[in-house]
């Protein structure tokens, strides 16, 4: 058991934390434990968790009037609201399984995936209810409640609860079936932060609930510490109320923790309302600058690591200061190992595996239950875990050199001047060689002619060679003028083409 | 207010959002994108300084793509 995490708490408000394994079990604990306090707002209302609790009781009421049993389908579409907060808690609690569809979906992909994931109903945004009306299930609509409640049902930990869409980097898109344990588990661990206090929290669901992170750390893990939840439909809009809202907490990914940087850069911490102390960012790596540049206004970055399979975080960083390149340590109650430099982890955030396909669930998890990441990693001497790269994306060049794109390109984003990079083989040579992409940061180049802008990057590319082995240096690179494709999280796509 | 007054409050936005562009950049026909280099995630923070300095708020999902095409719309909202 790892006391890293444990000690950023302070023992008495620690010892009120407990991992409870099913979502009836938290729905109950946090409406008994919070009852009065504010749970979920949208600005305008706000519901206390007693209220929240009644408002799910009577959702749970449109699933049985369909005839829904435990164990059924039920898919979500909507955006970032309360209504879909309480859809999720309202179909998990009655032992059914929700399947979180992305708000971005084009019509007919929320039918095809109803259809896929064998949906006995869709709980559906009144806006999107029109173009999704051929769907092979009955839809209800995210804002109507019942007039009467039905009781959650008795479920076991090890019941699935929701399936995740997950892609990655690289492959086709797949459902990743949570089981209750997982989910609250990933809850339990999105508790921790450095920085502030456990209970009390005002925070805003900024990250997509269809994403394990947005939703399992940035609301599960916030409720369960009595937070204050503000829902987020629209993006622009919700950045604007940050001086009203006045959060304490953020979980983001880094292209947000940069514009919230700009922001207070102009405005000062009060445009952030001027309580902020901490900011958790997962998805993809913190660059240390933004770390840095949040410290001169006392607030904290906890990096972490995490992935769909394994609900939620599965380390995190509160010591970015002195380790801004490690994902941190590993979350207490799991196990890790690295076998032939792949992480491996075993613990109750495990999925249960891929729905439908049992052949890419054999290659994930093993049959005693451990969880192959499909990332290299490396600890330090303190038990600081540091992402090497990904085995899929392992080039392998002519000399026979096993080489991670990624531990490439991570020198690179050492230098401000680049946004992102991306390491590939070219074999237009006809040979295997490194070749970089550069995306630079726009500032950087402002101003500059091309040729004094592919002269900076060349010296970039030769201070990053002079550090590289030779077998690992970059033989070619250019220079970007138009984003990469990124995938949902906003991850660079490896597959650009 | 006079489109003049906009777009010299906008030149000053674009010039705190963009604190390393050459200002000489500005112009009311200038591309957001290609000579401001204005990507995605300094559209989201210069939209957020405009209804912030303005006082209204975007109602439109269409991406501009010239500063004079912003000054239009701030002109019509204010």
């Amino acid at each position: 058991m790892s006391n890293y995490f444990y000690d950023m708490i302070p023992a008495a408000e620690m010892a009120q934390l407990h991992y409870i394994p099913t979502v009836p079990a938290f729905l109950d604990w946090i409406t008994t434990q919070w009852a009065e306090r504010p749970a979920l707002s949208d600005t305008v209302n706000t519901y206390s968790y007693a209220q929240m609790s009644e408002r799910i009781a009577c959702r749970r009421t449109l699933l049985q009037d369909l005839g829904l049993q435990k164990g059924d389908h039920v898919a979500i579409f909507d955006k970032n609201s309360v209504d879909a907060v309480e859809s999720f808690l309202a179909v998990t609690s009655a032992g059914m399984v929700a399947v979180m569809l992305p708000a971005q979906l084009p019509a007919p992909a929320v039918i095809g995936c109803c259809a896929k994931f064998r949906a006995k109903a869709l709980v559906v945004r009144d806006e999107f209810k029109q173009a999704v009306q051929g769907a092979p299930c009955p839809l209800i609509s995210a804002s109507e409640l019942a007039q009467t409640p039905t009781p959650a049902a008795v479920v076991d930990k090890e019941e699935p609860a929701a399936i995740f869409f997950t892609g990655g980097t690289t492959g086709a898109p797949k459902g990743a079936v949570l089981p209750h344990r997982a989910l609250m588990r990933g809850a339990f661990n999105g508790c921790f932060a450095p920085g502030s206090q456990l209970f009390g929290h005002v925070t805003i669901g900024f990250l997509p609930l269809t994403h394990v992170f947005g939703l399992i750390a940035g609301t599960l893990g916030k409720l369960m510490v009595g937070a204050l939840w503000y829902s987020a439909e629209d993006m622009k809009a919700t950045i604007g109320k940050l001086p009203v809202i006045r959060p304490t907490v953020l979980v983001l990914v880094p292209g947000l923790v940069e514009v919230l940087v700009g922001l207070t850069k102009m405005y000062g911490p009060q445009f952030l309302g001027g309580r902020l102390k901490t900011i958790i960012s997962g998805a993809a790596n913190v660059p240390p600058k933004l770390m840095e540049e949040f410290k001169q206004f006392n607030i904290s970055v906890l990096a972490g690591y995490g992935m769909t399979e394994g609900a939620n975080l599965t380390s995190g960083n509160a010591d970015t200061d002195t380790r801004p390149t490690s994902v941190g340590k590993i979350y207490p109650e799991q196990e890790v190992k690295l076998v032939d430099g792949e992480i491996w982890f075993r613990g109750d955030n495990v999925f249960l595996g891929y729905y439908g396909d049992p052949e890419q669930t054999a290659a994930t998890l093993t049959e005693d239950g451990w969880l192959k990441t499909g990332d290299l990693g490396r600890f330090d001497e303190d038990g600081f875990l540091y992402i090497v790269g990904r085995i899929k994306n392992i080039i392998v060049l002519p000399s026979g050199e096993n080489i991670s794109p990624e531990s490439i390109e991570e020198p690179f984003y050492q230098y401000p001047a680049v946004r992102d990079c991306l390491v590939k083989e070219d074999v237009s040579g006809g040979q295997g060689v490194l070749a970089i992409e550069i995306l630079p940061r726009p500032e950087a180049v402002d101003g500059k002619t091309p040729e004094e802008v592919e002269a900076y990057f060349k010296q970039v590319v030769e201070e990053v060679n002079a550090t590289l082995p030779s077998t690992h240096r970059v033989a070619k690179f250019s220079i970007r003028k138009e984003d990469f494709k990124r995938t949902g999280s906003l991850k660079v796509s490896r597959n650009q083409n | 207010m006079t489109s003049e007054a906009i777009y010299e409050k906008l030149e000053e936005i674009l010039k705190t959002v963009k604190p390393k562009m050459d200002p000489a950049r500005i112009s009311m026909d200038a591309s957001l994108t290609t000579d401001l280099g204005i990507d995605s995630l300094s559209m989201l923070l210069l939209s957020l300084a405009i209804e912030h300095e303005f006082g209204f708020q975007f109602q439109t999902q269409e991406p501009f793509k010239t500063v004079r095409e912003v000054v239009e719309y701030i002109e019509k909202t204010v």
